[in-house]
């Protein structure tokens, strides 16, 4: 059985023009020690779903169906106290923003002792400053500087004090939402190294968020493209990145400058995202889609299997399957 | 580079120049040493060029960029635009120079004043410079609008920034920074906090503009990429110094110095697995 698995998944918010459905009929699975990475623009549902699976949603929100089975629970039903022995114990997140996941008037070695103590609260001093050790060596911090306080710290290290307290109590899962996003492209670099390594020692679960194509590339072994609150394309990274079949992936992949795809950028002719509000079975995307013709237009799009690991959510199965010509 | 003779055709130049910041003086505590933002830098941009300024955070790229608009003033050396230098610049001619000289800043969801229509946002530098008459400024003004993509530019005259995207938002940034047809523009991280969609198509918008106007640019980014689909030459800036200077091929595909080859060497890609 998986260790994660969400079935069906919408989560709607409260607005004052009606109900927006940021993630709409969502499902995917995440074995034990897997990766999984969720791409998209601003607004596409991504960090939704991040809170979702920390019980974190803001008061407005509200999960409209669906199911997240995590280790033979499902999460939605759960109550707050519930929440509470779950959240930390055994999925954790890595906040985007470092400088503001710590408490500036507190040690850095308090603040992680206390997710400790919180989950495990019989444990004995000795215990816990070797757990402290294991956890600093793991994410390269000098023991000298545990007890630093956060702003006695580069913007790289916070962030991997954060790793650190996520990782405090051994969780089956971890969240990762934008990790990287604050920091310039050195440090950049040496955080994904740190989640990678880390999440391949601990055998931990992955779920790693980010509008960065290239910095999930780099992350996950398997993608999901998201675009306006739904999965339109899941698979290996190396189907995802080689040959695209969607046609938003590879308006998504075409207009991403790295230096190794320098030849074939395309500027795409995006429109904003659509109406969230209203509910439709229709595509979302066909407003900007450039394969889509008017035969499109009113169809309500499927999931097309290109392997038993690719698959992609379109109304086209033919120019699904041919992929473009693009391969 | 021969200097002599793309010397005449330079429009910016800064001959050592050195930024310093004075730490803030605070009762009891023993001040510390100044921070170098930039150490002696020598650079020249020519006329009609796109010239890329690559670094990473604290290098010291956004400080030349606001010595460039004036913002600030160098600790030592001297800027020259147009042969002048500007530290010479006061009353009738400094304003003359902040016609010439335009900045598009990072973040559009700062840069913008939300109190001010989008129609008040672009009229405002033709006010302050006193060009043309109320209606040829409007007229000015919804052409620019329509010019960098906000068309048609009546129906967004009267919007506020919060009813506008990020990509919209630094579209009216950049009408700001053109409507006075400026000869420099200074993009500091333009499309840094946008998406790669929206980015793409701002990139596309400021080739045009500069093919339209014949502008010169400073562009400052950490993104090596970027850098490279926009510019003609790139500088590559370190702790305040100038590291390298090339041209934008150039210093992708034979990187001289060991920190280009860093820096190139940790840029986002599709690498699978590292």
């Amino acid at each position: 059985m998986s260790l994660l698995s969400v079935e069906n998944l919408s989560i709607g918010y409260q607005t004052k023009k009606g109900m927006l459905k940021a993630v709409d009929h969502i499902r995917f699975d995440l074995e034990e020690g897997d990766s999984l990475g969720f791409v998209g623009e601003s607004g596409c549902g991504k960090t939704t779903i991040g809170m979702a699976l920390m019980g974190l949603l803001p008061e407005n929100a509200e999960i409209l169906e669906g199911r997240i089975r995590f280790q033979g629970r499902d999460l939605v039903l759960l109550t707050e106290p519930q929440w509470r022995q779950v959240r930390g114990a055994k999925v954790a997140m890595i906040f985007q923003s470092a400088m503001n996941a710590l408490n500036p008037v507190f040690p850095v070695d308090e603040q992680i002792k206390e997710a400790i103590v919180t989950h495990q609260p019989d444990i004995s001093d000795a215990d816990l400053s070797e757990r402290m050790k294991q956890l600093f060596d793991l994410v390269d911090i000098p023991l000298a500087r545990m007890k630093n306080y956060p702003h006695e710290y580069s913007g790289g290290m916070k962030q991997r004090a954060v790793i650190a307290m996520a990782l405090a109590c051994d969780p089956a899962l971890i969240i990762a939402d934008e990790p990287t996003t604050a920091l310039d492209v050195i440090v950049q670099d040496q955080i994904l190294r740190e989640i990678k390594m880390v999440q391949q020692k601990t055998r931990t679960g992955l779920i790693f968020i980010s509008h960065d194509i290239a910095v999930v590339a780099s992350v996950c072994e398997r993608i999901c493209v998201m675009y306006a609150g739904q999965i339109v394309e899941t698979g290996t990274r190396k189907e995802v990145f080689k040959s695209p079949r969607h046609p938003y992936t590879q308006t998504l992949l075409g207009s991403y400058l790295s230096l190794d795809n320098l030849k074939d950028i395309k500027v795409p002719d995006m429109k904003e995202s659509p109406d969230q509000l209203t509910d439709t079975n229709e595509c979302r995307f066909s407003g900007a889609c450039p394969s889509c013709d008017r035969k499109c237009a009113g169809r309500s799009p499927e999931w097309i299997e290109i392997s038993p690991t690719h698959q992609a959510f379109c109304c086209n199965p033919g120019l699904i399957r041919r992929g473009h010509g693009k391969n | 580079m021969e200097k002599t003779d793309t010397k005449n055709r330079l429009l910016v130049e800064l001959k050592q120049v050195t930024k310093a910041y004075a730490p803030k003086k605070r009762w009891f505590v023993r001040s510390s040493q100044p921070v170098l933002a930039l150490n002696s830098i020598d650079l020249g941009i020519e006329h009609g060029e796109v010239f890329g300024l690559v670094g990473q955070s604290g290098s010291g790229k956004t400080t030349t960029g606001r010595l460039l608009a004036k913002l600030e003033s160098p600790t030592a050396g001297e800027i020259y635009f147009d042969k002048t230098p500007i530290s010479q610049l006061k009353g009738v001619r400094l304003k003359a120079y902040r016609s010439r000289v335009q900045m598009i800043f990072q973040d559009p969801y700062q840069s913008l004043n939300p109190h001010l229509s989008i129609a008040e946002t672009v009229l405002e530098p033709l006010m302050v410079q006193g060009i043309g008459t109320r209606d040829t400024r409007m007229e000015k003004v919804v052409h620019t609008l329509d010019l960098v993509g906000l068309s048609p530019g009546e129906a967004f005259c009267h919007r506020y920034p919060h009813q506008l995207s990020g990509g919209q938002r630094q579209r009216v940034a950049i009408a700001r920074a053109i409507v006075l047809e400026p000869q420099f523009i200074v993009a500091d991280e333009p499309t840094s906090m946008l998406d790669a969609t929206i980015a793409i198509q701002l990139f596309k918008l400021l080739q045009e503009i500069k093919e339209t106007f014949g502008m010169t640019f400073l562009f400052i980014t950490h993104n090596l990429a970027a850098a490279r689909y926009m510019c003609d030459r790139i500088a590559v800036i370190h702790e305040g110094h100038i590291v390298e200077v090339n041209t934008a091929e150039n210093i992708i595909r034979h990187p001289e110095h060991p920190y280009t080859k860093k820096l190139i060497k940790v840029q986002p890609g599709f690498k699978y697995g590292r």
